[in-house]
């Protein structure tokens, strides 16, 4: 970790002298050509870049700035709790920090992640905003239990994210990894055994869309219970577009009694009793029940009818799973993992941007936004000037992207795909003969290579400056990755 | 707690003896090369956190630099178990949880594998440790506060606080062996079967074992031996007072349920290793360390006019820090 010389803490004097003059980029920032910024947050910026070195030419991270905490606070907490968690996980499903930088001048940190393209707040908004017709049941679910696996990852690791959401779980773009899931924004993550304080007093301030009851009615203690309610509630979101619970946000105090968000959640759940949820008379909220939310009536249930789901769907059986409101009963990933749903068709795969249908539309994501004028803390020129969505479509870059695709097609599957059930190789041969030509001489897991080449060769055409695509804005308003 | 078994904890800071030997022995080198070259073996931090080399010796004061001695390997080691004494009084003057005290000496003790004592004063580095380890374990103590607290400059704890991240690579997940403690005196209540009266010698077992981690927590022993194998060691030596079990018998117990790769001649071999750091630990007399000031002062080339000199210079530097909130961005 760190820039390589720079790691035992060695070569940290070369690096000063560097720092020393303001025009000049810092010497870390050099390996990259900086493209533009791409998010914005809380915690600080996050910026594109395309590495320039020899080996992995072209490829994109994403560099993500920590604003400096507090003066007088030292290194940013939130940076350094980032940090800390990645260096000890790896998982196909968790994004990846691929380097740690320091820029000594202002004690600022910046991680380097691997790029990805989308994720699923913009392919949500897309589908909404767009194309105007529902995410397709393969992707669906394989985004899911793509979602699950990482989760499970997390949670045998004692980790709790605590702010997942859908701008937070990503989707890799062209490359061999494409339409891989990985889960991101670990600065609120927490070790179980850490002592856990409210939320209210990290100062961040985080969706309450996503937050699970327990939670709302002031429980102090989290468990990975609160990641499987956040879970349920994306589930819902890729069935429906929008939101589940689309609570309005109390702002009064520090950490104010989000009625709203409850009023959401027991309108469409119902009111939770004590006889489901034992431990609901301790929870402080509902004991003072100073709004009083005990003596308010609500309808019955109509979860299903709110996601268009049959009540005797095995989608609407583990999505209600994941919306129990009892913590203690609500399900855990790797019960999800198991879950009937997971075993009939359309069975998930590693991809999940390409359909399993043969008939089935592809559905062309937009590229991240790229914000080129704002530069690198005022410092930096930007060199690069075309759109970041052109990525391996850049002369030159041809070369080892194709061979880069090529190599993926005989690739074994990965440990993932071994979790899955049995059955669905089978299931997606006919699928596919459709996109391959009926031919299957190397095994199935090429079938879906096939598809996801034909696939990348349409998005390399979308990405033709002469087929942009129409009427989408290049440019929008950044939010929190 | 993450697992230690796929950790950088296990993966990248436990080394054979002869691995730490050679750590410290590359540290000391390194300084004595400085002091050589330069005069002077103290890097200098400034007010951002970076670090730079001393600047070349000026001629006339070539003769008085090169009568500087360098502490040798054993001088370092008392020089780094006095602070670690240190460090441990810090934590309980703040009431700190042990947890903080067991991961700011564990910090400690790795930033020393990367650097000599002769290179950053191990002062600053242990109140930095505390520091880094109260943000880690979330118990917010701010830098002033903990300056305050004990009469020092904080500043130079947020000075040092990159460079001590730095050096530990960034691996700040560690595992003290507390915890492992609880957690075989748990499984002990099961092993014995344990009833209530028993349940109180398991209390005072898991009391003396403490006691024995805090003291193998001062030795090298952590550097070699997973947690889990520092707390066998502790409750191993706890029960040879309180003799609540067969020992050996309830190792074994632990090496069959655990499927281990380890023969119960191994396990025994690394505990009687542990005893054995914790029997040759020496702790320097008042002499030892007035003789290693001394010399410590000789190599940064300390005069009191100098101390005066660095003292301006730092406080200009923050001053100028202050000036500009956020800094002068990237340069």
């Amino acid at each position: 970790m760190g820039d390589g010389n720079n790691t035992s803490g060695r070569g940290i004097a070369a690096n000063n002298t560097t720092s020393s003059s303001n025009s000049e980029k810092p010497e870390w920032l050099q390996q990259y050509n900086l493209l533009g910024k791409i998010g914005e947050g809380t915690y600080g910026l996050v910026f594109l870049a395309r590495i320039k070195s020899q080996t992995n030419r072209g490829k994109c991270i994403a560099i993500k700035k920590f604003k400096q905490s507090k003066d007088g606070d030292g290194v940013s907490p939130t940076a350094i709790r980032e940090i800390m968690l990645l260096r000890e996980i790896t998982h196909e499903n968790v994004v990846k920090l691929v380097n740690v930088h320091i820029n000594h001048a202002d004690m600022s940190l910046y991680l380097a992640f691997d790029y990805a393209e989308y994720d699923l707040y913009e392919i949500i908004r897309h589908h909404r905003d767009k194309v105007n017709h529902a995410i397709n049941q393969y992707t669906v679910k394989s985004l899911l239990w793509q979602l699950l696996n990482g989760l499970n990852y997390l949670h045998s690791n004692w980790i709790i994210h605590r702010d997942l959401k859908p701008s937070n779980i990503l989707v890799m773009g062209d490359g061999d990894e494409q339409g891989v899931v990985k889960i991101a924004d670990f600065g609120l993550a927490r070790i179980y055994q850490a002592p856990l304080k409210p939320l209210s007093e990290n100062g961040v301030v985080v969706t309450i869309w996503y937050r699970a009851p327990e939670l709302l009615l002031g429980a102090k203690h989290y468990t990975s219970a609160v990641d499987m309610w956040a879970v349920g509630c994306i589930f819902a979101e890729l069935l429906t577009l929008k939101p589940l619970f689309q609570g309005a946000e109390a702002k009064s105090t520090p950490n104010p009694f989000q009625l709203d968000q409850l009023d959401k959640i027991f309108k469409i759940l119902g009111h939770p009793t004590l006889e489901k949820w034992p431990t609901l008379g301790n929870l402080p909220h509902w004991q003072s029940d100073s709004q009083h939310i005990q003596g308010h009536k609500y309808d019955n249930a109509g979860l299903h009818s709110v996601v268009h789901l049959s009540l005797k769907s095995h989608a609407f059986d583990l999505l209600s799973k994941m919306l129990e409101y009892d913590p203690r009963k609500r399900i855990t990933a790797a019960q999800a993992l198991e879950h009937e749903y997971f075993r009939i068709e359309p069975l998930p795969g590693r991809n999940a941007l390409v359909p399993s249908q043969p008939g089935e539309k592809i559905v062309n994501y937009p590229t991240r936004p790229v914000d080129q004028n704002t530069d690198f803390e005022g410092t930096t020129s930007i060199q690069q000037s075309q759109p970041v969505s052109s990525g391996n479509a850049v002369a030159g870059n041809m070369g080892g992207a194709h061979a880069g695709r090529n190599g993926s097609v005989n690739r074994p599957m990965p440990a993932p795909m071994q979790r899955m059930p049995q059955g669905m190789m089978a299931y997606n041969f006919p699928a596919q003969a459709g996109v391959a030509g009926g031919m299957n001489p190397g095994g199935i897991p090429m079938q879906r290579n096939i598809a996801a080449q034909a696939h990348q060769q349409q998005q390399l055409r979308r990405k033709d400056p002469g087929m942009n695509m129409p009427g989408y804005p290049p440019q929008q308003k950044s939010r929190r990755l | 707690m993450a697992d230690f078994q796929t950790s950088t904890h296990r993966a990248k800071w436990i080394f054979t003896p002869q691995e730490l030997v050679e750590k410290y022995k590359a540290a000391n080198q390194r300084a004595i090369q400085t002091l050589e070259k330069y005069g002077t073996t103290q890097m200098e931090v400034d007010a951002d956190g970076s670090l730079s080399y001393p600047e070349p010796i000026a001629r006339d004061n070539a003769d008085k630099h090169s009568r500087a001695k360098p502490l040798n390997i054993e001088e370092e080691q008392f020089m780094r178990v006095f602070y670690e004494n240190k460090l441990r009084e810090v934590c309980s003057a703040f009431y700190f949880p042990n947890k903080i005290q067991a991961t700011a000496l564990i910090y400690f003790k790795r930033f020393y594998l990367q650097w000599s004592v002769m290179e950053h004063h191990p002062k600053h580095i242990m109140l930095t440790c505390v520091y880094a380890a109260c943000k880690i374990e979330e118990n917010h103590v701010s830098a002033e506060e903990l300056g305050k607290g004990i009469s020092q400059d904080h500043q130079m704890i947020l000075n040092y606080e990159m460079i001590v991240y730095q050096s530990l690579e960034f691996d700040l997940i560690v595992y003290a062996p507390y915890r492992s403690v609880e957690g075989f005196v748990n499984d002990m209540e099961e092993f014995c079967g344990a009833k209530d009266e028993q349940n109180q010698i398991l209390k005072d077992l898991q009391e003396t074992a403490r006691i024995e981690v805090d003291k193998i927590m001062l030795t090298d022993a952590p550097h070699l031996f997973p947690p889990g194998q520092l707390a066998l060691a502790a409750l191993r030596c706890a029960n040879e007072m309180h003799r609540v079990l067969d020992f050996e018998r309830y190792l074994r117990s632990i090496l069959t349920r655990q499927n281990s790769e380890h023969t119960i001649s191994q396990l025994i071999e690394s505990l009687n290793a542990i005893d054995t750091w914790v029997r040759k630990y020496k702790f320097p007399t008042e002499k030892d360390m007035k003789h290693i000031n001394r010399k410590l002062k000789s190599c940064w080339g300390h005069s009191s006019h100098d101390d005066k000199k660095r003292e301006k210079k730092r406080h200009k530097s923050n001053k100028s820090s202050n000036e500009i909130p956020n800094g002068p961005s990237i340069g």
